[in-house]
């Protein structure tokens, strides 16, 4: 049969298609039904965010943050703050971190309704679980708005501290979330880890070891679904996270259904540190007083938060100017896909689809 | 709490485990030699006093005059991070080894570098632009480029337009 002649054939996964979650393109070869190559083609949202933030004020660079991964703007308010706070040598006021800490587990939760969600959908769950966890979801933008005035740019917290104190009916309006929350995470639980669909779409699908992990620079559920017990709330505290009492979920085979289920433990965790949050919320001011022009002194800083995707840094260079010299962002879900050639490969297609989704990426972050 | 490694600590390792890899240090950060990097960096990530084995980090910074390549390095197990950096001098051709074959997943933070601020990666088997198309004019996180349209300055009424980089700062962090 020498005289059938196979060649590899090129596919292209987006850059509109459902399951890049936004403008992103992934170059496919495929021998039949297997993968052989995968190349990621980037950049169509990008906006030169890095450039733009060294001619703002540091607090004009706050708004800037949120667009990046506006799934999650207040863990990119938080990382950048906490930065510039670095820099500056800024203290935060105790119900400051307090605060912060509440809306940053809240916006984790909000992002991990979306993963959840849309990674259900991108298994062939279609549209109920996204529907229901954006029910969930939903609610939270609610209290979002309610303290900040916008559901998906918050644009809340401030360097030294977050920009206003918290409404009066807040704490009664999150704890009704909190109460209805852990419901609705073991009905997603029960409706999608016990589907045999889902399990064989999932399970051995996207492997990535230990030392892949490590190597490839994961972080976030990436690298806790293979097995590394990493996470920065615990290793490096800020905010005042020692404080809390919370696990670290961690996963063992590291395919796309532990990363999922990950993600579905993370849940039920933020809700019991916004629950000690909430118990313990100090009075006092909710920030420090900063001046607007505000001139860290020469030199260079490295914060880091953990976000909803991952290891969420900023690195900022000062040279006593008003604005950054240089502001790099360490995106989580754009160096989570430097290992996605060796994810897919060997798989089929339908797979590259499941392990887009199980990284979980927010295309606004990876071009920037 | 995660230690953050002084300059002294992390030369005093790189010297160790590389001799003569070390170009000077400073409060924060180590400085290593192009030439020797490679070999200071598989070192340093194979000692198990060191074990840093997760390049959470990498970017590039722009100083007019010469480029520096910054690495953030972190172990797990001993819960430190150190600051290594790589200066090259030749803007025109402003070239630094990749450390691609030590941290495999630097690959597309080097291809951000490269594309934004124009330092080739030696023996970065996959570098292309990764962001900005292919024939795009310049690398626009380098200083020269250009700035705000129409020569806006950034600050509140009274302090905008001040201390505005009109003229390249030299050595601008830690002398």
């Amino acid at each position: 049969m020498s005289a059938i002649k196979s060649e590899p054939f090129i596919l292209n996964i987006g850059p509109q298609h459902p399951s890049t979650h936004g403008v992103f393109r992934v170059r496919v070869s495929v021998d039949g039904e297997q993968i052989v190559d995968a190349e990621m083609v980037m950049g169509y949202l990008h906006r030169s965010m890095e450039k733009l933030a060294e001619e703002r004020t540091y607090t004009q660079n706050i708004p800037f943050t949120d667009r990046t991964d506006y799934l999650s703007s207040m863990s990119n308010n938080l990382g950048y703050c906490l930065a510039v706070e670095k820099l500056a040598g800024i203290g935060v006021p105790a119900r400051g971190d307090a605060i912060r800490v509440i809306m940053a587990e809240f916006q984790r939760l909000a992002s991990h309704c979306m993963a959840v969600g849309a990674f259900a959908n991108d298994t062939g769950a279609w549209q109920t679980p996204v529907m229901w966890s954006f029910r969930e979801r939903e609610n939270i933008l609610d209290l979002f708005e309610m303290t900040s005035g916008a559901r998906l740019t918050c644009n809340y917290m401030r360097i030294g501290g977050v920009a206003f104190d918290l409404p009066k009916d807040f704490v009664p309006a999150a704890q009704k979330i909190l109460d209805s929350l852990p419901k609705f995470i073991d009905e997603i639980d029960e409706l999608l880890s016990g589907n045999e669909i889902f399990l064989v779409r999932t399970k051995n699908v996207g492997v990535v070891s230990p030392e892949l992990a490590a190597n490839a620079s994961l972080s976030g559920p990436m690298l806790r679904g293979s097995g590394i017990a990493w996470d920065i709330r615990k290793a490096d505290p800020y905010c005042g996270y020692e404080k809390y009492d919370f696990e670290i979920p961690i996963g063992y085979r590291g395919d796309s259904f532990d990363r999922f289920s990950v993600r579905l433990e993370e849940m039920r965790q933020s809700v019991k540190i916004i629950r000690q949050a909430l118990a313990g919320l100090p009075g006092g001011p909710h920030s420090t007083q900063v001046p607007l022009a505000l001139r860290p002194p020469k030199g260079e800083a490295y914060a880091r938060v953990e976000g909803p995707r991952g290891e969420l840094g900023y690195y900022l260079v000062s040279d006593e100017g008003p604005s950054p010299y240089r502001f790099h962002i360490r995106p989580p879900s754009f160096i989570n896909l430097s290992a996605l050639r060796e994810m897919t490969v060997g798989g089929t297609v339908a797979d590259a689809i499941v392990v887009l989704g199980s990284i979980d990426i927010v295309v606004g972050e990876i071009d920037r | 709490m995660t230690r953050e490694l002084v300059g002294e600590e992390l030369a005093a390792h790189a010297e160790r485990l590389a001799p003569g890899s070390v170009a000077k240090t400073t409060a924060t950060a180590c400085y290593l030699r192009p030439e020797r990097a490679i070999e200071a960096f598989q070192a340093l990530r194979r000692d198990s006093q060191t074990d840093l084995i997760h390049l959470t980090n990498l970017c590039g910074v722009d100083f007019w005059d010469h480029f520096e390549v910054v690495y953030h390095l972190q172990s797990f197990d001993r819960n430190h991070i150190g600051v290594f950096k790589v200066e090259t001098w030749d803007r025109e051709k402003a070239v630094v080894p990749s450390v691609m074959p030590v941290w495999f997943g630097a690959w597309m933070q080097e291809c951000e570098a490269y594309d934004l601020l124009g330092i080739h990666f030696e023996g970065n088997t996959r570098q292309h632009r990764i962001l900005l198309w292919e024939g795009f004019p310049g690398h626009p996180l380098r200083k020269d480029w250009l700035s705000m349209p129409g020569g806006l300055q950034p600050g509140l009424s009274e302090f905008a337009g001040t201390a505005r980089r009109e003229t390249p700062p030299v050595r601008v962090v830690e002398d």
